[in-house]
């Protein structure tokens, strides 16, 4: 009987590691993405932002994934980041795959973004490091769902840019585009109507008798030179300090990583 | 009688001023008569003072019909072309005139150009094929002479930074400034005429002056013309206010090299040195659009035209939607080629 319930236990686990690649698959067929340890979420809000992560995640073939958990034991953030990639093996495309994870950690404070793959070529530590300081605010406010909505569209929105741009470049924008646009039309038929009656065609110097204008006199005298400095705000990230960069995987797995405090 | 018509020696018509050739032209015969070797009947004629109410047409004898501030018309029942002596005469003598250059079918020619080139312009206005009149007027303008004395005083600061370290410097250096500067300012015009709009007339500038002339009442014939409204003294005002900016940016090329100039003190005096009387040549041009009158004004010798022609929506939406379209496309493309993704 002992036995006989040992051979289940190995079906079954195998069953799981079978099911492992495409992740655990819920009722809407979508994958779990958002592992809430520390119960920071509704139930209906976590289905919600899943729903949201796998929608956006498939446009850029990337999983957006947000652990949270209230302490984590003898290793920092990021080595157990690392660790729970290498152990669950997420992944759009493969196990170990393009993945972007958010994971928070309440005890310390501690908001850690990495990137693998895909997600490590455009989510660069810049990019990370943008993230992380949109959604801290959030965070600190207590707000987790809009953070964690902010960090997948973020993500999203960041993926669309070919790496090494500025995504947040205000000419990528696509309301300070039709704006612009907008602005250059009105102002162009301004100045048309302006001009459609004629114009002053005569300047200053129309009626100017040169030869006999002239500067008399002149004195520039220097009084005194007054002096003010100023503190060059070295970019910190938000939160309180923070660090970003990359690393490697026990599993070997390469990332690129950003971390900080809200 | 105050009332001066040119009739031709050969054939008895009415003789007027032609701006193409620049003489007296008889519009029957075809003589032409050098202006300049005439002499002016103005200066031989001796008036009484007495305001004159009725004024009759030397050739046909009806009663010239002319509103006050007529100087020279032509008469609404024969035609012929007078001059209205008493009101050029005196205080009402031009010191000069600019005679017209281009003629009637010139400045036609001129306006339909115009109406062609206007971006905004319903289509069927370009055409210009409804001009209900022309009428080549001179317009009375003061010429003003100003000589000006400026003195300012102002605080001027030049500005730098640089960084040492972790700090970045900004060095702002004080200086005190003063300036003496003697402006003047010759002929600037000021149309002395209650029924011309002002700013209608500032857009006609500038008048070629190479081309001002003595006055000389011949040069009116065939023309309308009316006696100034305003005298110097009453116009004196928007002289000064219109060098006003001249003077300003006279002042302002005169500090230079400094990052801000505050002017704490700014004296400006204004002296009068002369103040001519002279009639300036513009054809008004009347149009009938969409039972509205439009009306414009052209440079009687450079054929600048001025005026505020009706405007197309459908052409104002057609340029909007074009060149916001065109300006969206090129951002588009700017955001592509670095990297952004065309949508």
């Amino acid at each position: 009987m002992r036995r006989r319930y040992a051979l289940w236990m190995v079906l079954f686990l195998l069953t799981v590691c079978w099911m492992m690649p495409t992740g655990i698959v819920n009722a809407d067929g979508d994958k779990q993405l958002i592992f809430d340890d520390a119960n920071l979420l509704s139930s209906e809000e976590r289905n919600e932002l899943n729903a949201m992560a796998n929608k956006y995640g498939a446009e850029r073939e990337t999983d957006f994934m947000i652990l949270t958990v209230d302490r984590v034991e003898n290793v920092s953030v990021k080595q157990w980041t690392e660790d729970f990639y290498d152990e669950y093996a997420p992944g759009y495309d493969k196990p170990h795959g393009n993945t972007a994870i958010l994971t928070i950690v309440m005890d310390s404070n501690d908001v850690h973004l990495e990137g693998y793959y895909k997600a490590e070529k455009y989510l660069d530590p810049g990019r990370l490091d943008k993230i992380r300081s949109k959604i801290t605010p959030a965070l600190s406010r207590g707000d987790y769902k809009q953070a964690f909505e902010k960090y997948i569209k973020t993500a999203h929105r960041y993926m669309g840019f070919e790496p090494d741009r500025n995504p947040d470049n205000i000419l990528f924008n696509i309301w300070f585009q039709l704006g612009t646009a907008a602005a250059i039309g009105a102002v162009a038929i301004g100045i048309m109507a302006y001009r459609s009656g004629g114009r002053v065609t005569v300047n200053s110097r129309t009626y100017a008798d040169d030869s006999t204008s002239g500067i008399l006199d002149q004195q520039d005298r220097y009084i005194r030179t007054t002096v003010t400095k100023r503190k060059i705000e070295r970019n910190t990230g938000s939160g309180s300090g923070g660090g970003s960069g990359g690393g490697v995987t026990r599993g070997g797995h390469s990332h690129s990583s950003s971390s900080g405090k809200f | 009688m105050p009332v001066i018509e040119y009739k031709c020696p050969n054939c008895g018509s009415s003789m007027v001023f032609d701006g193409d050739t620049g003489k007296l032209t008889c519009p029957s015969c075809g003589r032409t008569d050098n202006i300049e070797e005439i002499p002016d009947p103005l200066k031989q004629q001796v008036f009484i003072e007495d305001e004159v109410k009725e004024y009759h047409c030397t050739s046909c004898g009806a009663v010239l019909v002319t509103e006050p501030e007529t100087s020279a018309t032509t008469c609404s029942f024969c035609g012929s072309a007078v001059v209205l002596s008493d009101r050029l005469s005196g205080e009402l003598a031009p010191a000069m005139v600019i005679p017209f250059s281009i003629t009637k079918e010139e400045a036609i020619q001129a306006f339909k150009k115009w109406c062609r080139n206007g971006l905004l312009t319903p289509s069927d206005f370009m055409t210009a094929d409804r001009i209900k009149g022309i009428t080549g007027m001179y317009v009375p303008f003061w010429l003003y002479d100003l000589h000006n004395r400026v003195e300012v005083h102002g605080h001027g600061t030049k500005v730098s930074t640089y960084t040492r370290g972790d700090y970045e410097y900004t060095e702002t250096q004080h200086f005190d400034i003063y300036r003496k500067i003697r402006l003047n300012y010759v002929k600037v015009p000021i149309d002395a005429s209650e029924k011309m709009n002002d700013e209608v007339m500032d857009k006609l500038e500038p008048f070629p002056y190479q081309q001002l002339k003595d006055f000389k009442t011949p040069y009116l014939a065939g023309y309308i013309a009316e006696k100034y409204s305003y005298n110097d003294e009453q116009l004196y005002p928007r002289a000064k206010d219109k060098i006003q900016s001249f003077i300003d940016s006279y002042i302002s090329s005169a500090v230079s090299g400094y990052t801000t100039v505050n002017f704490t003190h700014k004296q400006i005096d204004t002296t009068l040195k002369q103040a001519d009387y002279v009639l300036l040549p513009v054809w008004m041009v009347h149009y009938d659009y969409n039972k509205m009158e439009h009306t414009f004004a052209m440079n009687g010798q450079t054929g600048k035209v001025v005026g505020k022609p009706p405007i197309s929506k459908a052409k104002v939406a057609a340029w909007f939607a074009g060149i916001s379209g065109v300006s969206l496309l090129s951002l588009k493309l700017i955001s592509w080629t670095m990297g952004g993704g065309f949508l």
